[in-house]
C-alpha cells in the first residue's frame, strides 16, 4: 500500500489496524477511521463513478452527505447490492467491496461517455421536447429510457438485514455534534434537562474537532484542544444520552423528529451476524436545539466537475482528519477566507501548494496574512476559465477578472496540477428548519437564507453557522446568549470564555464565473449528479420558465439522490442574476424529508414477514390447523375459509359443505363476530335509537335481528341483539365493523346522548362462538348440554338460554344465518376449543361438518340474507335491501331515520337488491360483473352489478344477488351480464331461493 | 370440567428479562358515573377504584386500574379458580348491574395477561410503543393504555422494572411472538 498520500501520527485514524477492501475488484487497503473515500483517496483514486447524462468521469468532491459524485454500489451480490451509497459517508472495515455506478464497462472506460460528446444535442428538457411525438412510439422510446435511467441497481432478493424502532422522549434534543452543539448540549444536561445529542459521524466536534491553527484559539489553546476535553466532559454528564453515527431525517410538527442510527453498517460483514442493522428512533422533544452545521459552496466555472476538484474544506478534512493528501500539487479556488483554512493545513503537513486564485481584490485578515508568510503565491482578482484532464485534472487555465466581474481579460495562465480546491462560501442547513414549518429569511452581505426568528415554530432554536453565524467568536458568543434564554438559564461555564478568530473582511460573489469562451461552448456544471448545467438553467428561464420549483423540474437541477445540497444556491442565485429579481424574493425550493436517504428497511422496523400485519386468532384456531382449514383474513383475523378433503378444490368443499349443512348438520367458528355488552337503566331506548327497529317490548331471553344506518340513511352494519335482563343486552355486530360500531355507540353515549344511563363493553375476545345449523343441530346440542330443554315451545327460534356445559357457563341463542335450525354457543374462549370437540364428538354418527366463510355466504345466499359490506356498499338503504319491514315507522327516531325521507333517498331508481338466475342454471356469474339491458349499445348503460353469487348444491343451480336500479319492479325480467367472451342471459328474482316459507327454522 | 386452554402458555427469558403469561387471572369490567358506586365497591372488595387518571388501586386480593373517567378493570392479583371467580363476578353483578348502579362485565377471557420483569422492559417497550413511560416506570402502580406494536394494551406497573401488560385474547399470539422476537435484540 502507498503511504505516499498518507500522513503519520493521526490521532483520529488508527494506523494499527489496516483494513483490506476492493474497489472496482482491486484489492486496496487503509486503516480503522478511514471512510471508502478517504481510503481511495491515499490509494490516489480520485475517478469513483461516472455523471448521470453525460457520463462524464466524476471524482470525490466533498467529505459529508452533501456528496453528489462518489455515490457507490456496495456489495458484490447483485441480489443483496446496496446501490447510492455515499463513499465519503460509509466507514471503511474489513472486506468492504465497492463498485462505480452508472458506467459500463468500467468507469475508466465508458461507452456511455459518449454522450459527453452529443451534449449539445442534449439540452435541459431534451426529452420533454424529443419524445412527445410521434405519441404512438412512446412505449419504444421508453423501453431504451428505462434502461438508461437510474444510478445504481437495486438488489433483486428481499433485505436479509435487522431493522428496529425505537421511541424517544427526551426534554432538549441537540441535533448536530459540532462545537454549538457540544456547548447546547451541556448547557441544556447540566441544567435538569434530560437531553439527546445526536451527530450523524461516529466522532463529535463537527469541523471545529481538527481546527488546529494558531487564528483559532479559546482560553489560549487552539479550538480543537478545548473542543476535545468539552466533549470528555459532557460523556460523563448523567442527564446526557449521546448518539453518533445517528442523523436525523425528518422534522415533523409538534418536535416530532426521525433519526436513522448506524449500527453496524461500519462492521465487517462477520461481525455482523444476527446484529440490528439501522434502528429508526421517532423521538418526541419537548425543546429542540438545530446545530447542524453549514456546507461550503462550489465554484461556477468551465469544466468544473473533473476527478480531482474538490470543495476546499473537504481537502482540509483529509488532511486534518483523516491525514490524506488529496493530491501532491494542490491549487486552491477561491471568494473568501476558508479555503486559507485549508492551505494552512496543507502547508502544515507538507503538501505542495501551487498557488490561491482568488476572484476578490485582496483581503488583509489574519489568516490571509498567515498564508501570504509561507510565500503561496496568491492571484488576486482572478478566475478559473477552463480546466484540463479527462480521468483526472491535470491543468487549469486562469485569467484576470474585469471589474464588474463579467468578463475575464489580460493574458491566460496555464498552471499544472492534480488536485483543486474550491470554496464558494457557505450554505447554512437550514434543511430541518423548513422541514418543521420555519420561514427562512435572506441575508444578502453573504447571499444566505437564515432561519426567521420571527416565523420559527414554537420550542427550537437554530444555533451556530446554521443560523448564519460562520466567525467562530460569533458562534461561541451567539450560541452561549441563544441557548441561555431557549432554557431560561442564568449563568453557563461559556460565559467568559476568550476567543480568537481571524475576521473575514472582504467578500466578493459571482455565481457564474466568467469565461473567455461563450456560455454556449463552456461547460459550467451545478448539479454534479444530473449533469444541469449554467446554461441549462439559462435556457429554461429563455423558455418561459421563472419559478425556481419549474426550474428545479425542468433541469433537473437539485433532483438527484444530494438533492442538491452543493447546486440549489447557484440555480437561485443564477435565475435571481438574470432574471433581475431579489434572490430572497425569488424563495428556495421546498426541502422535504428525508435530509439524507433512509433504508426502506429502517422505515418499516421489524414490521416485515410473520411481523408485516397482525394476525388475529379465534380461541380454535389450532382446530382448524389441525383440521387443513384453509384461511381467509377477514379484517386482521384469520377465519377458517373452507376444509378441503382428499385434494378437494374449492367448489368442491363448499358444495360438500353446504350439502351437508342443509341435510344433517354443520358446525362453524363465529367467534370474530363483534359482540358487545350493554348495560344500564336506558339501554332498551339506546337500542331504539341505534337501530331502525322497535327494541322496546323485546322480552327478556329474545333475540331480534336489527339494522344499523349511518347519519345519512345508509346500511352501516347489522347483527342480532339478545335481551339478557331487565337492563342488559349484548350486541352482536359484523367481523370488520365491530371496532368502529363500538367507537361510534361510544362516541354517540358520551357526546350526543350524554343522557342515557347506557354502560357499553366489548366482550369480543371473551366470549367464543360456536354457531351449529342443520336439521340434526338440536341433536348434537342435546348431546353436548343434555340438560337443557330444546322443545320449540320452551326454546323458540330467537330466543336465548343460560346453561353449562361440564361446569362453565354459557350462553346459548336459538339464532339462523342459514334458515336451517341453528344454535349459537358462546362461551368463555379459554374453554371454547374443548366445547367444539365435543360438538364434533357429539355429532360423528351425524356426519358433522365443519364449514367455512365461504360456506356460511353460499348458504345465507341461498336465503336472501345480506352481507353487509358485500351487498352493501354505503350506498344502500334499507328500503334499496326491500327491507323497509326494518323501518320502524311510529318510531320517534332513529340514527340516519331524517336522511331516510329525502328526496334523493326515496327516488324509485336507486340501485335496489334483486335476485339473479341466470338461463343456464349451471352459469355461474361473477361477483362484480355489470348488468345491462342492451347488447351493442355505446356508451352502454349499466343497470348495476352483481354483488353475491355461488352454485347452491341444494337447488343444483347457480343463484346470485346484485343491486340494478329499479330493481324493485324488474321481477320476471329479462337482462344480460357481458363478460369478456360471452354474454350471460339472466332473469331478475326475489331475493329469497330457498325456503321461502322459512319452514326449515323449526325442522 | 372443560379443559382451560390459554393461548400463550409459555414464559422466557433474556438475560434478567422475564417474560410469562399469568393465568387463571379473573378480570371485570367495571363502568359507572354514580355517586353510590366507589361506596359500594369499597364494601364489596375493601378497596376504592383511583379517580386520578393512570392509576391504580391495589390490596392483597385485587387490582382495580382506571381506564377512563366512568371505567376501570379489577383483576386479581393471584391465580384464582372458575369457582371463586363466578362467585365474585355475581356478588358484583348483583350489587353493581343488579341495583342500576353502573355495569359488571365479565372480560377474563377479554384479555391476556402477560407479567414482563427486568432491567430491560422498557426498553423492550420503547421499540414500539409512543408512549412517555418517564413518569410510568418511577410510580408504582401507574397505568398506561397505549399501543404497542400496533396493538392495544393496557399496562400496570406493579413494582420496580415488573410491570402486567393486558393484551386482547385474539392478538395475545401475535403480540407475544413479536415481544420475544424484539427482546432478542435487547
Amino acid at each position: 500500500m502507498s503511504q505516499e498520500l498518507r500522513i503519520n501520527n493521526n490521532k483520529f485514524i488508527d494506523q494499527t489496524t489496516r483494513l483490506s477492501f476492493k474497489f472496482n475488484g482491486e484489492k486496496l487497503y487503509g486503516y480503522k477511521g478511514d471512510t471508502l473515500a478517504s481510503a481511495l483517496l491515499a490509494n490516489n483514486i480520485h475517478l469513483v463513478g461516472r455523471s448521470f447524462k453525460y457520463h462524464r468521469p466524476r471524482g470525490i468532491m466533498t467529505c459529508g452527505s452533501e456528496e453528489p459524485n462518489a455515490i457507490v454500489q456496495i456489495g458484490n451480490d447483485p441480489s443483496l447490492t446496496d446501490p447510492n451509497v455515499r463513499a465519503t459517508e460509509i466507514e471503511l472495515y474489513e472486506g468492504l467491496e465497492a463498485f462505480s455506478q452508472n458506467c459500463w464497462p468500467n468507469v475508466k472506460f465508458d461507452i456511455g461517455g459518449i454522450n459527453n460528446l452529443l451534449s449539445p444535442l442534449l439540452p435541459a428538457g431534451f426529452y420533454y421536447k424529443t419524445f412527445m411525438w410521434p405519441a404512438s412510439f412512446w412505449e419504444k422510446y421508453e423501453f431504451f429510457i428505462r434502461h438508461s435511467a437510474g444510478l445504481g441497481k437495486s438488489p433483486t432478493k428481499p433485505d436479509p438485514d435487522i431493522y428496529d424502532h425505537k421511541y424517544y422522549h427526551c426534554d432538549v434534543l441537540v441535533v448536530g455534534g459540532g462545537i454549538s452543539g457540544i456547548m447546547a448540549a451541556k448547557l441544556s444536561a447540566e441544567n435538569n434537562n434530560e437531553t439527546l445529542l445526536l451527530d450523524d459521524k461516529n466522532i463529535l466536534g463537527g469541523a471545529t474537532i481538527y481546527q488546529n491553527n494558531d487564528c483559532f484559539q479559546i482560553d489560549g489553546t487552539h479550538t480543537n484542544y478545548w473542543l476535545e476535553k468539552e466533549i470528555k466532559n459532557i460523556k460523563n454528564i448523567k442527564n446526557l444520552t449521546i448518539k453518533t453515527r445517528t442523523s436525523l431525517a425528518a422534522y415533523h410538527g409538534y418536535n416530532y423528529l426521525l433519526a436513522k442510527e448506524n449500527l453496524t453498517d461500519h462492521l465487517s460483514p462477520d461481525e455482523r451476524k444476527g446484529k440490528i442493522r439501522q434502528r429508526l428512533w421517532k423521538i418526541r422533544a419537548k425543546k429542540v436545539i438545530i446545530s447542524t452545521g453549514s456546507i461550503e459552496r462550489p465554484l461556477i466555472f468551465n469544466n468544473n466537475d473533473r476527478p480531482g476538484i474538490m470543495l476546499s474544506s473537504a481537502i482540509k478534512k483529509f488532511i486534518d482528519f483523516y491525514g490524506v493528501k488529496a493530491g501532491k500539487e494542490i491549487t486552491l479556488f477561491t471568494n473568501n477566507d476558508s479555503a486559507y483554512e485549508t492551505a494552512i493545513s496543507l502547508k502544515k503537513s507538507g503538501v505542495n501548494i501551487v498557488s490561491i486564485i482568488d476572484i476578490r481584490d485582496k483581503s488583509s485578515s489574519k489568516i490571509v496574512k498567515e498564508v501570504e508568510k509561507h510565500n503561496i503565491k496568491i492571484y488576486w482578482k482572478h478566475t478559473i476559465v477552463n480546466t484540463e484532464g479527462y480521468r483526472r485534472i491535470s491543468f487549469i487555465e486562469i485569467m484576470q477578472l474585469s471589474d464588474d466581474g463579467s468578463d475575464v481579460i489580460g493574458k491566460k495562465i496555464k498552471l499544472k496540477t492534480d488536485c483543486l480546491g474550491i470554496s464558494g462560501g457557505w450554505t447554512p442547513m437550514v434543511h430541518l428548519f423548513t422541514q418543521s414549518g420555519g420561514k427562512l429569511k435572506f441575508r444578502s452581505d453573504d447571499n444566505v437564507f437564515l432561519p426567521d426568528k420571527n416565523k420559527t415554530p414554537s420550542d427550537q432554536i437554530s444555533i451556530g453557522s446554521c443560523n448564519g453565524d460562520f466567525d467562530i467568536k460569533d458562534i461561541i458568543l451567539n450560541s452561549n446568549k441563544d441557548v441561555k434564554t431557549f432554557l431560561g438559564i442564568e449563568n453557563s461555564s461559556f460565559d467568559n470564555l476568550k476567543v480568537e478568530s481571524s475576521k473575514e473582511e472582504m467578500k466578493r460573489n459571482i455565481w457564474l464565473l466568467p469565461s473567455d469562451k461563450p456560455i454556449g461552448k463552456t461547460k459550467p456544471f451545478l448539479d454534479f449528479q444530473n449533469d444541469s448545467t449554467a446554461k441549462d438553467v439559462k435556457l429554461a428561464l429563455r423558455e418561459g420558465f421563472k419559478s425556481i420549483e419549474h426550474v428545479k423540474r425542468y433541469t433537473t437541477t437539485g433532483m438527484g439522490t444530494d438533492q442538491g445540497k452543493l447546486s440549489n444556491m447557484h440555480a437561485l442565485g443564477i435565475i435571481a442574476e438574470t432574471t433581475g429579481t431579489n434572490m430572497g424574493e425569488l424563495g428556495t425550493t421546498t426541502f422535504r424529508p428525508p435530509y439524507t436517504p433512509l433504508t426502506f428497511g429502517a422505515i418499516v422496523g421489524r414490521n416485515v414477514g410473520e411481523f408485516f400485519d397482525h394476525t388475529r386468532k379465534t380461541a380454535m384456531h389450532n382446530w382448524h390447523v389441525q383440521n387443513k382449514a384453509k384461511f381467509e383474513n377477514v379484517g386482521q383475523w384469520k377465519r377458517a375459509w373452507y376444509y378441503p378433503k382428499n385434494g378437494e378444490t374449492m367448489f368442491e368443499a363448499v358444495q360438500r359443505e353446504s350439502k351437508a349443512a342443509r341435510e344433517s348438520v354443520g358446525i362453524l367458528d363465529a367467534s370474530t363476530l363483534g359482540k358487545i355488552d350493554i348495560q344500564g337503566t336506558d339501554a332498551s331506548e339506546f337500542l331504539n335509537r341505534v337501530y331502525t327497529n322497535a327494541w322496546s317490548k323485546l322480552a327478556i331471553g329474545k333475540c331480534r335481528y336489527g339494522l344499523m344506518l349511518n347519519e345519512d340513511g345508509m346500511v352501516y352494519d347489522d347483527g342480532v341483539t339478545t335481551r339478557l335482563g331487565e337492563n342488559h343486552y349484548i350486541m352482536t355486530t359484523t367481523t370488520g365493523g365491530a371496532a368502529n360500531v363500538l367507537t361510534k355507540l361510544e362516541d354517540y353515549l358520551q357526546t350526543e346522548w350524554p343522557e342515557l344511563d347506557v354502560y357499553l363493553t366489548t366482550v369480543t375476545d371473551h366470549f367464543s362462538t360456536i354457531s351449529i345449523c342443520g336439521p340434526n343441530s338440536k341433536k348434537i346440542l342435546s348431546k353436548v348440554i343434555p340438560d337443557l330443554d330444546l322443545s320449540d315451545e320452551k326454546f323458540p327460534h330467537m330466543s336465548f338460554k343460560n346453561s353449562i356445559i361440564n361446569g362453565i357457563k354459557c350462553r346459548v341463542m336459538r339464532i339462523s344465518f342459514t334458515g336451517e335450525h341453528s344454535y349459537e354457543i358462546n362461551i368463555q374462549s379459554n374453554y371454547a376449543k374443548h366445547v367444539w370437540e365435543l360438538c364434533m364428538d357429539a355429532g360423528k354418527n351425524y356426519n358433522i361438518t365443519p364449514y367455512g366463510t365461504e360456506t356460511m355466504h353460499l348458504l345465507r345466499a341461498e336465503k336472501g340474507f345480506i352481507i353487509t359490506g358485500q351487498d352493501t356498499d354505503g350506498t344502500m338503504t334499507p328500503s334499496d335491501l326491500q327491507m323497509d319491514w326494518i323501518i320502524g315507522k311510529k318510531k320517534f327516531d332513529f340514527i340516519g331515520k331524517r336522511s331516510l325521507y329525502r328526496s334523493d333517498t326515496i327516488r324509485d331508481d336507486r340501485k335496489q337488491l334483486v335476485g339473479l338466475l341466470t338461463d343456464d342454471p349451471k352459469e355461474i356469474l361473477e361477483e362484480g360483473a355489470q348488468i345491462v339491458e342492451k347488447l351493442n349499445q355505446k356508451p352502454v348503460e349499466m343497470l348495476g352489478h352483481v354483488t353475491s353469487s355461488y352454485f347452491s348444491p341444494n337447488l343444483n343451480k347457480s343463484i346470485a344477488l346484485a343491486v340494478m336500479k329499479s330493481g324493485k319492479k324488474l321481477k320476471g325480467k329479462k337482462f344480460f351480464v357481458p363478460m369478456e367472451n360471452k354474454n350471460i342471459n339472466v332473469t331478475v328474482t326475489d331475493t329469497v331461493f330457498f325456503d321461502k316459507e322459512n319452514k326449515r327454522l323449526n325442522a | 370440567m372443560l379443559n382451560f386452554e390459554t393461548t400463550v402458555q409459555d414464559s422466557k427469558s433474556y438475560g434478567d428479562l422475564t417474560l410469562s403469561e399469568v393465568e387463571p387471572i379473573l378480570k371485570i369490567n367495571l363502568r359507572s358515573n354514580k355517586r353510590e358506586f366507589s361506596t359500594k365497591i369499597g364494601k364489596l372488595l375493601s378497596i376504592i377504584p383511583p379517580i386520578e387518571a393512570n392509576t391504580s388501586s391495589s390490596n392483597e386480593d385485587y387490582s382495580i386500574l382506571w381506564l377512563s373517567p366512568d371505567e376501570w378493570l379489577i383483576y386479581s392479583n393471584n391465580k384464582i379458580s372458575y369457582e371463586q371467580q363466578n362467585l365474585l363476578e355475581e356478588n358484583l353483578f348483583n350489587n353493581i348491574s343488579n341495583t342500576n348502579q353502573g355495569s359488571v362485565t365479565n372480560v377474563t377471557d377479554h384479555w391476556v395477561m402477560i407479567n414482563l420483569k427486568g432491567s430491560k422492559i422498557y426498553d423492550l417497550l420503547s421499540k414500539s410503543s409512543p408512549y412517555d413511560f418517564k413518569n410510568f416506570k418511577m410510580k408504582k402502580g401507574s397505568v398506561a393504555q397505549t399501543l404497542l406494536n400496533h396493538t392495544d394494551v393496557i399496562l400496570h406497573n406493579i413494582d420496580d422494572n415488573n410491570l402486567n401488560l393486558f393484551v386482547r385474547r385474539s392478538f395475545s399470539e401475535d403480540l407475544w411472538l413479536w415481544i420475544n422476537d424484539s427482546a432478542r435484540f435487547l
